[in-house]
């Protein structure tokens, strides 16, 4: 019994030590100008204010790096999952000449180290003329998203039964038919946490978009984020208000399939 | 309307558990379709085609194109008037020959080594602890740590440096509260060596969740009858670690250090954030000397010949970890 409750305690304490940051950017946030920055001590604020809030929504920058970034992650995802879907049926429906070395071709690129392919894909953009475009980052996050994508829809294509769009198609449905009634419906919990996973990967992503993207209208949010001392001096509430903003999308997002979350790294082994 | 009964029940079974796939399914899949003509045949390719034309394209051609320019000499004015100039090997002795190079690998290897023992470690006490919980406290605990896993990197590091602050940061103000007075005004980003204690803590405290819900997934898969035996023998809490828990866990441990050091090992974006590998770059790892002499300096050439000496280290773990992946899937395949 006392095993248990020592153990208890240590649990609580854990749940602090995780909650504690968050914690910390929330009141952060909320505390109002002047008791921020103060050597009071003042763990619990005092008073709540959403000035800080409107300061990061209307500083600089802020509105567009939003922008840019929903823009490029969502393209990229959306290219991802569609190409994802076709690679993914290609490998578990069919039977083809090759079709071994190409589902070890996605877990090697899945694998792929591409902060050490920075070199060539910034030469690459730039041949393209696509350096200091947004189109560079869809791209990069495409192909950053798209092994992981292929492999997991896979998996989740490999869990529906084949006898299912065989039916189908005996009732008179073609292939496409069976695919579009049948396995896409079927697909839909798997296409929700897979394209999660992708947004947050993209959502993330820091060198790359600091890299190909030079001009400050064209910033996604964790550049412009990094930038936040030139934007913020000393301001940490609108800092903190900022990271909670920045924080909310990927938190839903997050929420929406974390049970199915472990499952996906460990099938998937892509990581923000 | 049959089939979309059927689809409904048999929704939820195929979207928790993707990857268990009873191996007969793909030897069924193989035995379809002989029939049909050309477009038949053509078909699986026509679908892959995208797929493997983007992969050849966007990450077959870098590969190749980061060997060939880390023989080239290629710093900005190579790259304005467009020429090709082979160097052979001479990037390579550049940085073979810094010593600064060898510095920031060791502090690099250093680093991860640190960072994935003490996360993994971490990793795994939580998922053990995380058994013999009462439930409401598991719960919290997870639901905590699903907040600090969900937070965006830059959002998460602009946290830390602002908890960090050197005058009105809350663990300055902490410490000195419970009677340190030598951390007034104490400035955690003075060395390299605290810089990067602090990243690593970072690292940690976001890499921890989903190690230990990993474990903690294969811990709950350990049959219950055999720690029942275990007891019955008279097995002391570590015997029964070393004997029954052990066993069962070794391969996932396994396959999650793996992709930790992979992870950790070509940080960029915590490290940069923070001091932008300084101190005079007492915090560079490969990844931030990878950056510096590339995009900073636009000494191209010998920024991919760090990155090569990078893709052959992690090409190295990489390897280690698809041959156990393989080992384990191989009926997926």
């Amino acid at each position: 019994m006392l095993k248990k409750s020592a153990a208890n305690v240590a649990g609580v304490l854990l749940a602090l030590f995780f909650l504690f940051p968050t914690y910390w950017m929330i009141t952060s946030a909320l505390k109002p100008k002047g008791s921020t920055i103060t050597s009071d001590y003042d763990l619990v604020p005092l008073s709540v204010t959403f000035t800080n809030f409107v300061t990061a929504w209307t500083k600089p920058g802020f509105m567009s790096a939003l922008g840019n970034s929903l823009m490029v992650t969502l393209t990229a995802v959306l290219a991802a999952i569609i190409v994802g879907i076709t690679a993914a049926v290609a490998m578990s429906r069919f039977s083809f000449r090759g079709r071994k070395s190409f589902v070890l071709l996605m877990l090697v690129a899945q694998m792929a180290p591409f902060e050490a392919l920075l070199i060539p894909m910034f030469l690459m953009m730039r041949d393209l003329q696509l350096y200091e475009h947004l189109s560079s980052l869809v791209l990069v996050y495409f192909a950053v998203t798209l092994p992981f994508c292929a492999w997991t829809l896979r998996g989740f294509v490999n869990g529906i039964p084949v006898e299912l769009e065989e039916a189908a198609m005996v009732d008179g449905c073609g292939r496409w038919g069976a695919f579009q009634k049948v396995t896409l419906p079927l697909l839909g919990p798997g296409l929700v946490a897979t394209s999660v996973f992708a947004f947050i990967t993209a959502w993330n992503e820091f060198l790359f978009a600091k890299v190909l993207i030079r001009s400050q209208d064209r910033e996604t949010l964790p550049v412009w984020l990094s930038g936040f001392q030139t934007a913020f001096g000393t301001d940490w509430g609108g800092a903190m208000a900022a990271s909670v903003l920045f924080t909310v999308p990927a938190l839903v997002f997050f929420l929406i399939v974390q049970r199915k979350m472990v499952a996906g790294v460990t099938a998937g082994a892509v990581k923000g | 309307m049959t089939a979309v009964k059927t689809t409904e029940t048999a929704a939820p079974a195929g979207g928790t558990t993707p990857p268990a796939l009873p191996p007969a399914l793909t030897g069924g899949a193989r035995k379809r379709r002989r029939r049909g003509g050309a477009f038949d045949r053509a078909l699986p390719y026509l679908l892959l085609a995208p797929a493997l034309i983007a992969i050849l394209w966007l990450i077959g051609f870098p590969v190749v194109s980061v060997f060939v320019t880390s023989f080239r000499r290629l710093n900005l004015g190579e790259l304005v008037r467009g020429e090709i100039v082979w160097t052979g090997i001479d990037n390579y002795v550049t940085v073979l020959q810094d010593e600064r190079f060898w510095t920031v690998t060791l502090r690099t290897v250093v680093f991860t080594v640190s960072v994935v023992g003490v996360s993994v470690g971490a990793g795994l006490l939580i998922a053990l602890l995380m058994r013999v919980l009462t439930p409401w406290v598991r719960i919290l605990l997870q639901i905590t740590m699903l907040c600090a896993w969900a937070m965006p990197i830059l959002a998460s590091a602009t946290v830390y440096i602002w908890m960090f602050d050197q005058n009105y940061g809350i663990l300055n103000k902490t410490l000195v509260r419970l009677g340190f007075d030598q951390f007034a005004g104490h400035s955690w980003f003075g060395s390299g060596t605290s810089t990067l204690t602090v990243v690593g803590l970072l690292i940690v405290w976001q890499a921890i969740p989903f190690l230990a819900f990993s474990l903690y997934a294969g811990l709950v898969g350990v049959p219950r009858d055999l720690y029942e035996a275990a007891g019955i023998d008279g097995a002391s809490g570590w015997q029964t670690f070393r004997a029954v828990t052990w066993p069962e866990i070794k391969s996932l441990l396994m396959m999650v250090t793996f992709l930790s050091t992979l992870w950790d090992f070509k940080v960029f974006a915590q490290i940069w954030v923070f001091k932008e590998g300084g101190p005079s770059g007492e915090s560079t790892t490969l990844a931030v000397l990878q950056y510096l002499e590339g995009i900073a300096k636009s000494h191209f050439g010998v920024a991919a010949a760090i990155s090569v000496l990078m893709m052959l280290i992690l090409g190295l773990i990489t390897f280690q970890y698809l041959r156990r992946l393989l080992q384990t899937e191989e009926g997926k395949i």
